[in-house]
């Protein structure tokens, strides 16, 4: 593992602590300030991030919005790369043209732009709760996880120990499933790894406008959005949901690199 | 003692478009007997890793065997089964070891999971007993620290040893032939003469047939009862091994043993056959080894030799040596 792979652990774990523990060692995220004297507070050892035009905690917003980020995000790759691999291996392993048909229907989850549908699904269902939400994402972000995987499928499939399985008489389900498979999950460990930032950038852009995490539950989308109206006056309100997006995705494209660096001259 | 493989007619082409097939293995016929020590010999691109690949059609994509092939394995013709059918075969009847024992291992599966899976393949059996009969087949073969090993991954494991865990896994499912392509060549030389005796201990416990594909005349030596000897395609001499080193009738055959280094020769420079091996779309009429071969006649560039015995138990498909024997 490289220095940069170890740093975007190290930072992917303080967001993930920072999100648990957050509301535990800062202020207590229900905190309602003075509506009258209490708004748009600067930076202060009360309320280290300072407050923002409802006067609430910036901390603890930012806190929350980790928690509905990662949360998000995960369950979106978790999601993507379970319906990816599956259709991926399909795709690769299948004879034929049921293998092709299967090939065709990746092209056109490829070929769909993921906001617009995101956009369609979302704005017709309303409000959903953050793991519909991770869900929903992720059975948007298949496509790409299950086109790495044709590929994959299709190399081994021709590795001489699938030959050798195959000679030795065992079936095609479990040549699949044992042999193929588990040679597929680094390239999807990288591919979950770097659509993590992915998922957490889009999870913020739908959020700021309105169509994913909805107000009054903090995201770092919907902070950003509020902020934009206090920008001259009270830039901290833009400034940490801004710096915790890009710490996030930062570190989880860190990570993903590293992990591709050292997990792919493994996989012959 | 009626054989326990009948290969009769063996023809593998692959068809071209615009062009006449391609024909690597050209009416190829031999037998082997149960609990025979058998080694198919040639130079590379001879067709014998397609011979013994053709034994469970594992033929690569794109060849297609003659309409006169007939493979019996104990009596059944391979050649007309499903795919369902034949992964009866595949590893039950027939295993394989194939030449690179770290390609043909899975780099991220533990070596006993990989044996396991060839008896998974055939036989409804517990992780339990298969994870016993795993530490069986590695004691079997060899494997110094069973228990310390069947949890090891293929990188962690010589080559050697890693040569043995393939060994394993075709003897899984208890094969009656075992088609060993090459099983040595990527060892060193003190590892081959290892694997070579496991091999031979192996069929005399078992009473398992081996086809031993190999480019090395030197390994046959000591542990085959028969050796087939391949040229461009064809079977062109077959004799006990014995009789082979003895008396090579085939003019190819000589030429291989003359090309060989031999420590009690008076003479210190080798005889190498002239020219090189004709590729499968330049094969000429006649006796294919016509243009290098010193003794031919004008009937060997008109007339195919069929393999007839030369002397008992040894065929040659050579005019010149089947005149002679006359």
């Amino acid at each position: 593992m490289t220095r940069s792979g170890i740093l975007g652990i190290a930072l992917l774990a303080a967001l993930a602590l920072f999100a648990v523990a957050g509301p535990l060692v800062g202020p207590d995220p229900a905190f309602q300030g003075d509506l009258v004297r209490g708004t748009l507070l600067h930076p202060s050892a009360a309320h280290w991030l300072g407050t923002d035009q409802l006067a609430r905690d910036i901390f603890a917003r930012l806190a929350g919005g980790a928690r509905v980020s990662l949360t998000i995000g995960l369950v979106a790759v978790l999601v993507a790369a379970a319906i990816g691999s599956m259709i991926g291996l399909a795709a690769g392993s299948l004879p034929g043209l049921a293998g092709r048909m299967v090939a065709r229907c990746i092209d056109l989850g490829l070929a769909l732009p993921r906001v617009v549908v995101l956009l369609v699904i979302l704005a017709g269902v309303g409000e959903v709760p953050p793991l519909v939400l991770g869900t929903v994402l992720g059975a948007t972000g298949w496509p790409a996880v299950a086109r790495l995987v044709r590929g994959e499928t299709m190399r081994l499939r021709h590795a001489l120990f699938v030959g050798a399985a195959e000679a030795l008489g065992a079936p095609p389900g479990r040549v699949v499933w044992r042999e193929i498979f588990p040679g597929t999950l680094p390239a999807v460990l990288v591919a979950s790894t770097l659509g993590l930032a992915d998922a957490i950038l889009l999870e913020a852009g739908l959020s700021f406008i309105g169509v994913g995490v909805r107000p009054p539950a903090p995201s770092w989308g919907n902070m950003i959005f509020e902020a934009r109206d206090y920008l001259a006056s009270a830039p901290w309100l833009l400034i940490a949901p801004c710096v915790a997006l890009v710490v996030a995705t930062s570190a989880a494209t860190l990570l993903g690199d590293a992990l591709r660096r050292s997990l792919q001259p493994d996989i012959r | 003692m009626t054989p326990l493989l009948e290969v009769s007619e063996l023809h593998v082409s692959f068809p071209r478009t615009g062009a006449p097939a391609l024909v690597p293995v050209d009416d190829v016929s031999f037998t082997i007997a149960p609990g025979e020590l058998v080694a198919l010999v040639g130079e590379s691109g001879c067709g014998k890793t397609l011979t013994g690949l053709a034994l469970p059609r594992l033929l690569p994509r794109g060849a297609e065997l003659g309409p006169r092939t007939r493979v019996r394995l104990g009596g059944t013709d391979l050649t007309h089964l499903d795919e369902r059918e034949l992964r009866q075969y595949r590893g039950r009847r027939i295993g394989m070891v194939f030449q690179d024992p770290m390609t043909s291992l899975n780099p991220v599966m533990r070596v006993g999971d990989q044996i396991a899976e060839a008896i998974h393949a055939h036989e409804k059996v517990s992780r339990r007993d298969a994870r016993a009969r795993v530490l069986d087949l590695l004691v079997e073969v060899g494997i110094a620290d069973p228990p310390a090993r069947i949890d090891a991954y293929p990188h962690q494991l010589s080559g050697g040893m890693r040569q043995r865990i393939l060994i394993a896994m075709a003897l899984a499912a208890g094969p009656d032939l075992l088609v060993a392509d090459e099983p040595t060549t990527a060892l060193d030389v003190t590892v081959q003469a290892q694997i070579l005796e496991l091999l031979d201990r192996l069929r005399r416990s078992h009473g398992m047939a081996v086809l031993l594909i190999t480019h090395d005349l030197g390994i046959v030596a000591g542990r085959a009862d028969r050796v087939l000897v391949m040229y461009a395609g064809r079977i062109v001499e077959s004799a006990p091994t014995g009789q082979l080193f003895a008396h090579p009738a085939h003019p190819y055959t000589r030429g291989l043993f003359a090309s060989i280094p031999r420590l009690d020769a008076e003479t210190t420079r080798l005889t190498p056959i002239r020219g090189n091996v004709p590729r499968p779309d330049q094969w000429p009429d006649g006796c294919r080894f016509n243009p290098r071969c010193p003794v031919a006649i004008a009937r060997c560039l008109t007339e195919r030799p069929p393999l007839d015995e030369v002397a008992p138990g040894q065929r040659a498909a050579c005019w010149v040596a089947q005149a002679d024997a006359r």
